[in-house]
């Protein structure tokens, strides 16, 4: 990525990215997020991780949010799943503040957190049952999230018998049988090998043209964000605020091969900028070992 | 350069962190075992190796000595030189006619005790039964038998020097009763045997086979009146400690759960508990007896204060061990309070707290005997104690090995159902399954069967 590419403004939308994004505007708003802030206490004082964060999410939108490790991207989709207290501004859910986890706000974990004593249906059931319904309509329903993610074979295997990809499509359709106003997911095929990961990317962007649900989605890969997402929440670290909100230029359905096109390594590029800016004298950085400077040379 | 070929499955026995295969495992097993006894057996029957002692055959007291040594007794080997020495100078002064102190009653009484020392030899020769150690007739008839031929002594032989003796003895017996028609002792003294013996480990390291037979005796000796078998004192310790952990197990796995899961109870019980344990459980016995008196109720509660305090500082660590994201995932599908407790914490724990209660059975054994030996002695300690202080350490062994099977087949059995019960388990499903645990599955889920197309671990998209 660099900059001599004759790349066009990643602001530039075609008329239908902005007709999309003029639509995803009237939709009700979800999620909104208002002066957020987060301070930890610790011996050496007080430490600001998140600070005036403000957004919002429309419905069925999909949102991610990247930036540099130590941004708090993480603590920020904890503190919005409910899973960590906020020390300042407000999380409303449909025009009500949270508090606490619910099921209205589904998360999935990088670490899959399957229940490892239950079977996959019985895990896609949990959600149902602590509601306090049961009996064969729950089990026919859990049915249905389970041959959505494509494991009706898996049914009554238990998670330990599972690839880390399958572990993780079971987490998202226990996630989603509680049939949540939102799904917050952090770095979930963060885990995954690179095949696997594309593949769970695909399936991800399928569940989503099915189901209505919100995502936030946190992610460390560009790719994966542009990939994914209709925008991009970008944080800057220390403290943790907001950079900039990209609207992606690229058109839906997505497809990997628009990976290369000119749209989305201009939205790369543009992210590059903003999460690696570039000093000057990086380049000439060199290895002081000769031995490893010589077997450069053969290579180049 | 061509590397010595070599067929891919021969796995080094010394491979670093690698399993080696099941033949070889399960001979290594066979030897873990098999090497400790055989060592057992190499000291016990290969007399060059150790053999300190002479275990004695033919006892004799010797004048002014209080020790007494009888048949059976143990004597260091240099020792006995110089205690079969001694005897030898008596008799040496007898027929000297020196030594002569005693006289009468007392005389003829010490005679009778020399013809009996012959008792032990006779019994194991079976010439005659244990009862008639105190026949004088019989005593007679074994010395006559042995002074004429008739009667020969194998395994332990007679010496010839002690031969000799009881020939001397055997005719100054008869030249005395031609004059005495009543057969009376004479009151000159007669010649004592020369203690014998053969080598022997010390008293506290029997021969296996001594071991085995003692053991399989005392099982199913009838006891005397009003005392127990040792399949009753077996049953009894059992009941001991099965009791006491049992109650620690149903006070401390709750206390210890509550610890674990919150911080509240932690903090409320777990610092004196881990106070308390510090406290070593044989320091209460006295004070057990004395709240809960006689018989099993404080062996019982011996064995729960031993266990109690670690097991429940134990399980609130196991507790505290849970992968705290599975909580967080629960509260995220909208588990509340006592959902988190009741389906995320106890089912995640139960394998972990199966091993942990594994171990602690092991710590309440360890606590019988101490239990056993408070208030009034029982069970199978009674038995280790009484023996033990009769030195038969033949029948010490066989009820200390006793004790050590039952714990390690429990173990064994216990970690054998955990596949079962746990079937979820990686352990478990990783695990080749045998017989017990596929009619266990059949008979739990027949879906298992059922499904033709059975998951594997690879992604079919």
């Amino acid at each position: 990525m660099s900059d001599h590419l004759d790349l066009p403004d990643y602001r530039e939308q075609s008329p239908e990215v902005a007709a999309r994004f003029a639509s995803i505007r009237q939709r009700p708003v979800k999620l909104e997020v208002c002066g957020l802030e987060k301070r930890f206490h610790s011996p050496e004082g007080e430490r600001v991780v998140l600070q005036d964060i403000s957004f919002k999410a429309h419905r069925r939108e999909f949102i991610s949010i990247i930036g540099p490790s130590g941004c708090g991207k993480s603590t920020l989709i904890r503190i919005l799943a409910g899973l960590e207290t906020i020390s300042g501004g407000d999380v409303l859910l449909e025009g009500n503040a949270v508090k606490g986890p619910s099921r209205e706000r589904g998360m999935v974990f990088q670490g899959y957190t399957l229940f490892p004593w239950l079977t996959v249906k019985k895990n896609v059931m949990f959600g149902l049952e602590v509601s306090g319904r049961s009996g064969p309509a729950v089990e026919s329903e859990a049915m249905d999230w389970i041959n959505l993610v494509g494991l009706a074979r898996y049914a009554n295997a238990y998670p330990s018998e599972l690839s880390g990809g399958m572990k993780q499509r079971v987490a998202i359709a226990r996630s989603l049988a509680n049939q949540p106003q939102i799904l917050f997911m952090d770095e979930p095929f963060g885990a995954l090998d690179a095949q696997t990961r594309a593949q769970m990317q695909a399936y991800l962007l399928q569940i989503w043209k099915n189901v209505d649900v919100t995502i936030l989605f946190v992610t460390h890969d560009l790719d994966e964000a542009i990939y994914l997402s209709d925008r991009i929440l970008v944080l800057k670290a220390n403290p943790g605020e907001i950079q900039e909100f990209i609207e992606v230029p690229v058109p839906r359905p997505r497809d990997p091969e628009q990976f290369i096109s000119p749209t989305f390594l201009a939205t790369k590029n543009r992210l590059e900028h903003l999460i690696h800016p570039r000093q000057p004298g990086q380049e000439q950085a060199r290895l002081p070992i000769t031995k490893m400077t010589a077997a450069g040379d053969e290579v180049e | 350069m061509k590397r010595a070929s070599r067929s891919s499955d021969t796995v080094s026995w010394f491979a670093i962190r690698k399993p080696l295969p099941g033949e070889r495992r399960l001979l290594l097993t066979v030897l873990s075992f098999v090497l400790p006894l055989a060592l057992w057996c190499l000291v016990s029957y290969v007399p060059f190796i150790w053999h300190p002692d002479i275990k004695l055959t033919v006892a004799a007291d010797r004048e002014g000595v209080t020790t007494v040594y009888t048949a059976g007794d143990h004597v260091a080997r240099s020792y006995f030189d110089e205690y079969a020495n001694a005897v030898r100078r008596e008799n040496e002064a007898v027929q000297a006619g020196e030594g002569t102190t005693r006289s009468g009653f007392s005389a003829r009484r010490n005679n009778v005790k020399i013809l009996r020392a012959v008792a032990p030899l006779a019994i194991e020769q079976g010439w005659i039964s244990e009862n008639q150690v105190t026949d004088n007739a019989a005593i007679f008839d074994v010395w006559e038998g042995l002074a004429t031929g008739r009667l020969v002594s194998e395994k332990p032989e007679l010496t010839p020097e002690n031969l000799a003796i009881v020939q001397e003895d055997w005719q100054t017996l008869q030249a005395h009763w031609a004059e005495d028609p009543e057969h009376e002792m004479p009151s000159d003294p007669l010649l004592k045997l020369i203690p014998q013996g053969r080598l022997s480990n010390p008293v506290y390291l029997p021969e296996p086979h001594a071991v085995l037979l003692t053991g399989w005796k005392d099982w199913n000796a009838e006891p005397a009146e009003g005392r127990p078998s040792l399949p009753e004192r077996y049953r009894h310790s059992l009941y001991i400690v099965f009791s006491g952990f049992f109650l620690a197990a149903l006070a401390g796995v709750p206390i210890g759960i509550l610890s674990g899961t919150y911080d509240f109870f932690s903090k409320l019980f777990e610092p004196f508990i881990d106070f308390f344990r510090y406290m070593p459980a044989p320091a209460f016995s006295t004070l057990l007896v004395a709240i809960f008196l006689a018989h099993d109720a404080p062996k019982i509660a011996l064995v729960f204060v031993g266990t109690f305090f670690q097991l429940v500082l134990v399980v609130a660590n196991t507790t505290r061990q849970l992968d705290y994201s599975l909580l967080e995932a629960a509260q995220t599908l909208g588990a509340k309070r006592l959902d988190l407790l009741r389906r995320v914490i106890l089912p995640g724990i139960t394998p972990s707290l199966y091993n942990d209660l594994r171990i602690l059975l092991g710590w309440a054994w360890t606590w019988l005997v101490i239990a056993e030996l408070i208030g009034v002695k029982s069970g199978l300690t009674e038995v280790i104690e009484t023996q033990g202080r009769w030195r038969n350490f033949e029948s010490v062994f066989p009820v200390i090995i006793l004790i050590g099977l039952t714990g390690f087949f429990t173990d064994q059995l216990l970690a054998n159902l955990r596949p079962l019960l746990f079937p979820w388990t990686p352990e478990a499903i990783g695990q080749k399954q045998g017989p017990l645990v596929r009619f266990y599955r059949w008979v739990t889920d027949q879906q298992v069967y059922v499904r033709d197309d059975k998951p594997t671990t690879s992604d079919p998209a």
